[in-house]
């Protein structure tokens, strides 16, 4: 008898089953068994099992000694809402060993609007630095000398402008622009299919990122011109598989992108970056990491590049927020180490591990300092370092690796089959299937078939909360607007009305390099918004169109009993109101993450209500308006930015002024403890924080429904 | 303007009672509309029709955004046939009318639609009348081109308009030849970039296969261009529709297709009445369970359904 068969027989005692390979396996959300045991018989049909690191296809790394000469970067991503609080922080985090800074901005500044722009009152210093104009770039790298520390820029709306602002701040500091490092995000595609924070159509998108790759490849030769990510995919809802076949596929699009503009593959495939999110899926995360380096090497090799790290691929990675609760947030600390393994383990550049306080608010000093520490700790006390790539050579992690290669390849040719990531976005299919993976995720989870420890199991009995950095948005708003007033009372208003001309003639013929114009406008002084306006006059601003999955709740909450509860009360109200129930789903402020909001209206839908879909980046005029004209019960607005203390007053007003205060206002999303008695104060009905089972938020709403109509 | 619809939030409460599936409300929904008949009549009804993804809601958005600017007030009515078998539907027309939509002078209404076939809400007549009422003077009816919805929403226009997908052959094939013969125009749609030599070929086999149908003698429907991404060509669909609109107030063809559009709907109302009564007669269900099992033939079936319906009226 082999050994393997003696196993069987005690693994079959063991766990009282005939079958006990089959009884102990357990089905990923990638649709992929994880066996109870692997041995030397997985191994049997994989290739590459002799690769090394350093050494193509870099399965094992892309460097050859790994974290055992130096460990990865780390990297926290932080902005405070102005120029001159990030930098203070910047400057503090740099004495303190930091190697680079990664900025993050506000979300007027993604969207390419200045800080005096009626649409963004809400949004001005929320989530990030507000930066109007090459004077706040040089607030914000004052004395940071950027010919020495690397730059990390989270911008992808707005990638003219702000790249812009930083030469001509670099310029002025005296640092030539060939010696800039760092990387600019830049991904656009990824924005179009998630994120949402773009500006222009997919077509002058690309073009931009084609013209940022030339001017790049020639005059900034440090610099990483893009950062691939799948980190968002992975927020939205997607599982490994997808958010790693997506991200490979966008890639080889920005190739063909630069290839179509005259690029030669060695003049930018080096400088490509990646980014991808480390979830709680401890050896699915490490395989993807190692599977990733693998495609891409298969990708870059097919464009027959001379230089061998064109077909590298170097990623960055970020600790997952979605994993993030906000019950039991001291849990989250746990959760962040357990992902920071998976990311060492597989291999990392850069790495940077989210804050507990996430999941309710943006970080405190004390929650940024735990999630430092804790990379720290894994350098300088695990001895995770000393070896590089640990799992090469195991059983199971090579038998993964394996497959989640072919599971991303055969997404990734059903991407080729429609013509590339660029035309299969214009059609929907990613969103479509990223959105259904999501909706699948949550349902597990509202189920009890994921279990997530202090959410749906080992609840706490009462929850204290959690101190949270508050941003006075008023203040900064203000703030930034008089320094708007300065620049635009000080510069030559001949020298920038020729700049933004030149801007608009180039949007106008596709034609010029539009980094290098920015440049010239970002030197006379024209501000982000202008910018933006300038090219915005013949490119439009993109308007996506709204895909929602359907049934995929309804399915998999079949048995439980508050669900069914729901159904009956819909139908009830159906019977006695005339109407079923209905709900305005609706986001305000320039915040693009709508995963929560997609998925509330599927799931609402699901249980019987009809659902009207409102526009993102609404204000909360429109937001009312709309409300009125569908004459829907219930406003149901999701929020993940922090804009929801000067939003949500201003829609209840407005509703009021148009008499109809009786429309139920709820909202849902990141919304600290400490803010939950000023909403209801102000007149919000219900507050759903993250983790809120979705049984429970439609069984709330209707029960507030049929009260409301009873009255 | 009528006095009961004298702002937004109560033309909306209006439409929710005349869409009210509940026996009291119907009353007081017909109670209404006799009340602001005198207020009616008085807009532009524009059906526009097209298969799914040929740009309806940008179209509108364009179109509707021109007619705004020229002091229009605009009532879009859009009606979802996909409504799911379970559950609720899901309404995103806004956010494909992102600048129309917060218009002050525009009103965007999408109905759920439940249990009708077709792209059209039973009660969309009705509904257009609130809106007249209420003091908008051009309304636009929107619909997916799914085959009996064209007809309908082009019984309740004045004007219909078919959109068109650039790139020619397939797309005749996949509309059905009636439909051609009662648009009053086609626009070929997104006719921008990399299209334009296709729209071109496409509006030239639209025209050919529109001259081979016969048409009224005076409108011949034309066949135009646009992007409604980019905005191009909506003026001159507008001034087409103001032209036709201007023949046929002239020539009173306009008043006769109201008035048959009139006739069109008391059929419908009666199929209608006709069918709510007989299926809520307990015999109704009765009998069908007896034909599933065999007992009996549907003739015999259906003439004592009759009877009992009839029976019923005669004895109130």
């Amino acid at each position: 008898m082999s050994n393997l068969e003696e196993w069987k027989k005690l693994a079959a005692k063991e766990s009282k089953s005939d079958t006990p390979i089959e009884k102990l396996s357990k089905d990923t959300l990638e649709n992929i068994k994880i066996k109870p045991l692997y041995t030397q018989e997985d191994l049997k049909n994989l290739d590459y099992l002799d690769n090394l690191p350093g050494i193509d296809p870099f399965i094992r790394g892309p460097r050859a000694t790994m974290y055992t000469g130096r460990p990865w970067t780390i990297r926290q991503y932080a902005g405070f809402s102005t120029a001159e609080e990030s930098n203070a922080f910047y400057k503090k985090t740099l004495a303190g060993g930091g190697q680079g800074v990664s900025v993050a901005f506000d979300l007027a500044t993604h969207r390419g609007y200045d800080s005096d722009h009626p649409r963004v009152t809400g949004d001005v210093g929320k989530a990030g630095v507000a930066i109007d104009s090459v004077e706040d770039t040089k607030v914000l790298f004052d004395q940071i000398p950027l010919d020495k520390v690397s730059v990390s820029m989270t911008m992808n709306g707005a990638v003219l402008p702000i790249l812009a602002n930083y030469i001509v701040a670099a310029e002025e500091q005296g640092v030539p622009s060939e010696k800039l490092r760092g990387t600019i995000q830049n991904d656009i595609l990824k924005e179009f299919m998630v994120r949402n924070t773009y500006i222009y159509p997919p077509k002058p998108s690309m073009k931009i990122i084609a013209d940022i790759f030339e001017y790049t490849s020639k005059k900034m030769p440090l610099f990483n011109s893009i950062s691939i990510s799948g980190y968002h995919m992975q927020e939205a809802g997607a599982d490994a598989a997808l958010e790693l076949a997506y991200t490979i596929a966008d890639g080889k699009e920005y190739i063909e992108t630069a290839i179509g503009a005259g690029l030669k593959i060695d003049d930018f495939a080096p400088r490509l970056s990646f980014f991808f999110g480390i979830g709680m899926n401890f050896y699915m995360e490490i395989a993807k990491l190692r599977a990733a380096r693998l495609l891409w090497s298969e990708v870059v090799s097919k464009y027959n590049p001379s230089n061998i790290k064109s077909k590298m691929l170097r990623t960055h990675c970020q600790t997952s927020g979605w994993s993030l609760t906000e019950q039991d947030p001291y849990n989250n600390i746990i959760r962040t180490t357990v992902e920071a393994m998976a990311a060492v383990f597989g291999g990392t550049q850069s790495l940077h591990t989210n804050s507990f306080d996430e999941a309710i608010a943006l970080p405190t000093e004390f929650s940024a300092k735990i999630a430092r520490n804790t990379q720290l700790i894994l350098q300088e006390e695990s001895g995770i370092t000393n070896t590089v790539d640990p799992w090469g050579g195991s059983y199971f992690m090579e038998s993964l690796t394996n497959e989640i290669a072919n599971k991303a390849r055969e997404i990734m040719s059903e991407v080729d089959e429609n013509g590339g990531m660029a035309s299969a976005i214009e059609k929907g299919l990613p969103k479509l299937r990223i959105e259904k993976a999501a909706a699948l995720k949550q349902a597990k989870i509202d189920s009890g078939a994921e279990v997530i420890v202090g959410v749906n199991k080992y609840i706490n009995d009462k929850e204290d909360p959690v101190d949270v950095l508050e941003i006075d948005n008023e203040k900064v708003r203000t703030h930034q607007v008089q320094q708007l007033e300065k620049i635009k009372s000080q510069r030559n208003n001949a020298e920038v009305e020729k700049a933004l001309k030149a801007l608009e003639k180039s949007a106008e013929t596709m034609e010029g390099n539009t980094l290098e114009l920015a440049v010239n406008a970002a030197r006379v002084r024209c501000t982000v918004g202008e910018i933006t306006q300038a090219l915005e006059k013949s490119w439009g601003r993109y308007q996506a169109t709204s895909q929602t999955v359907s049934g995929v709740y309804g399915k998999n909450l079949e048995k439980n009993e508050t669900w069914m509860g729901v159904m009956e009360q819909v139908k009830t109200f159906e019977k006695n109101q005339g109407r079923r129930p209905r709900m305005l789903v609706a986001k305000m402020g320039q915040d693009g993450h709508d995963r929560g909001a997609k998925v509330i209206a599927s799931a609402f839908a699901d249980a019987g209500f009809d659902i009207d879909l409102a526009p993102l980046f609404s204000t909360p005029e429109e937001v009312a308006k709309q409300a009125i004209e569908n004459d829907v019960h219930v406003i149901g607005v999701s929020s993940q930015a922090a804009g929801h203390k000067t939003l949500i007053p201003l829609l209840l007003s407005e509703l009021k002024k148009l008499n109809a205060e009786d429309i139920i206002v709820v909202i849902g999303g990141v919304i600290p403890k400490q803010d939950y008695q000023f909403l209801l104060d102000s007149g919000v009905k219900d507050i759903f924080g993250p983790g809120t089972p979705i049984q429970e938020s439609t069984d709330r709403v209707i029960k507030h429904i049929l009260q409301a109509n009873k009255e | 303007m009528n006095e009961f619809l004298k702002d937004r939030r109560s033309l909306s409460k209006a439409i929710t009672l005349i869409e009210s599936s509940l026996v009291k409300d119907q009353e007081k929904a017909s109670e209404l509309i006799e009340k602001i008949m005198p207020n009616t009549g008085d807009s532009l009804r524009i059906g526009i029709s097209g298969v799914p993804g040929v740009g309806k809601s940008t179209f509108i958005e364009s179109l509707g955004m021109y007619l705004i600017n020229k002091r229009h007030k605009v009532a879009v009515l859009a009606v979802d046939p996909s409504s799911p078998i379970h559950g609720g539907s899901i309404l995103g027309d806004k956010t494909r009318m992102e600048k129309l939509s917060s218009q002050d002078n525009a009103y965007i209404r999408p109905s759920p639609t439940k249990g009708t076939l077709g792209g059209v809400g039973k009660k969309t007549r009705e509904i257009i009348l609130l809106c007249e009422a209420a003091g908008y003077d051009i309304i636009l009816i929107e619909t997916v081109g799914v085959g009996q919805s064209e007809i309908e929403v082009h019984s309740m226009s004045d004007f219909f308009l078919m959109l068109m997908l650039p790139g020619a052959g397939d797309e005749l094939q996949g509309i059905k030849k009636g439909i051609l013969e009662i648009v009053d125009a086609i626009a070929v749609n997104k006719a921008e970039d990399d299209n334009q030599t296709q729209a071109k070929v496409a509006c030239q086999h639209y025209q050919n296969a529109l001259h081979i149908l016969e048409h009224k003698p005076h409108w011949t429907p034309p066949v135009l261009s646009c992007s409604a991404l980019k905005s191009i060509g909506i003026e001159d669909i507008w001034n087409k529709i103001k032209e036709f609109e201007k023949i046929t107030k002239d020539n009173g063809e306009f008043k006769n297709k109201r008035l048959k559009n009139n006739q069109f709907w008391f059929e419908q109302i009666v199929n209608h009445k006709m069918i709510t009564d007989i299926k809520s007669l307990p015999e109704w269900e009765n009998l069908r369970t007896d034909v599933l099992s065999g007992i009996i033939t549907p003739q015999l079936a259906s003439l004592k359904l009759f009877d009992a319906l009839y029976s019923k009226k005669g004895k109130k």
